[in-house]
């Protein structure tokens, strides 16, 4: 569970970040080499690797190591991860969804009675 | 990939509720209705405040009685979004019991953990009926409550998507 929650709190960490997202967006677009992805900002290219560095520790790209100019790849496992953990949520919502059903059921008798 | 591997939004829930759309309004805006129903299971709700106007803020505490005493949960949060019987947007974040917004770390949850969520509740009158869609998203530390963070993250699932579906 430990070691679950520090993935996810690394994806998380990597997301929030503008620049990052924007890469991101760019690689689920197809592969792109370091030099393109630096294209669209006004950014040193050594601040751009750093991102890179990040998103690629987080496990949400991949760098290629056989070609020279060594192309980025996105990789959506931990997105997908950020999508299950989620779903814990939705059980809350809808176990309290049952009980609003049942609670506007009961004021619906009430009113019935009452009338 | 399915549809189902990344949701679009965090958790979107739709359902239909045999009352009139006023009502479940109330269920989500007066306190007596929304402490009725509100929490994980288990938990009951003894506090829950809620000034319903955009920038009004929200205080809500969930208690759990359990042998080794009680333990409170107090979350609050700013409404974003209030248009009666229509449209309900509001943030919401770990906090003390006098609403200070509590981090997420001294919570005991790993950095980076989202440190506010934003829940929307989408109402439409079907004529005695209500269909409710409810999206509840959740927005890392350091990325402010503004949403944009959701937003770019639709952009980038919607990409992913695109580019998945084309191969």
């Amino acid at each position: 569970m430990r070691s679950d929650d520090d993935k996810l709190s690394q994806t998380f960490a990597a997301l929030a970040n503008s620049t990052r997202r924007a890469i991101l967006a760019r690689l689920a677009e197809g592969e792109a080499t370091v030099n393109e992805l630096a294209e669209p900002f006004s950014m040193s290219l050594p601040a751009i690797s750093k991102h890179i560095r990040v998103l690629e520790h987080a496990g949400l790209i991949t760098q290629g190591q056989k070609a020279q100019y060594r192309p980025c790849t996105i990789d959506v496992t931990p997105l997908e991860e950020i999508s299950k953990w989620t779903e814990q949520y939705r059980h809350i919502w809808d176990a309290s969804f049952d009980r609003m059903d049942n609670y506007i059921n009961q004021l619906n008798n009430q009113e019935n009675k009452n009338e | 990939m399915s549809d189902n591997t990344i949701s679009k939004d965090a958790v979107v829930i739709e359902r239909t509720f045999e009352a009139a759309v006023d009502l479940i309004w109330q269920m989500w805006t007066q306190p007596e209705h929304f402490k009725k129903w509100y929490g994980p299971k288990g938990f009951t709700i003894p506090v829950a405040e809620m000034d319903v106007r955009v920038g009004g803020k929200r205080l809500v505490c969930m208690e759990m009685q359990r042998p080794d005493g009680n333990m409170k949960m107090w979350t609050t949060g700013i409404h974003t979004t209030v248009i009666p019987n229509e449209h309900l947007g509001y943030t919401e974040s770990m906090a003390d019991e006098k609403g200070n917004v509590v981090s997420p770390s001294a919570m005991g949850m790993p950095e980076g953990y989202p440190a506010a969520t934003e829940v929307t509740v989408l109402l439409e009158d079907l004529g005695g009926r209500t269909k409710m869609v409810m999206t509840h998203a959740g927005m890392p530390a350091g990325s402010g409550a503004d949403g944009g963070w959701n937003q770019a993250f639709d952009k980038l699932v919607d990409h992913i998507k695109a580019v998945s579906n084309n191969k």
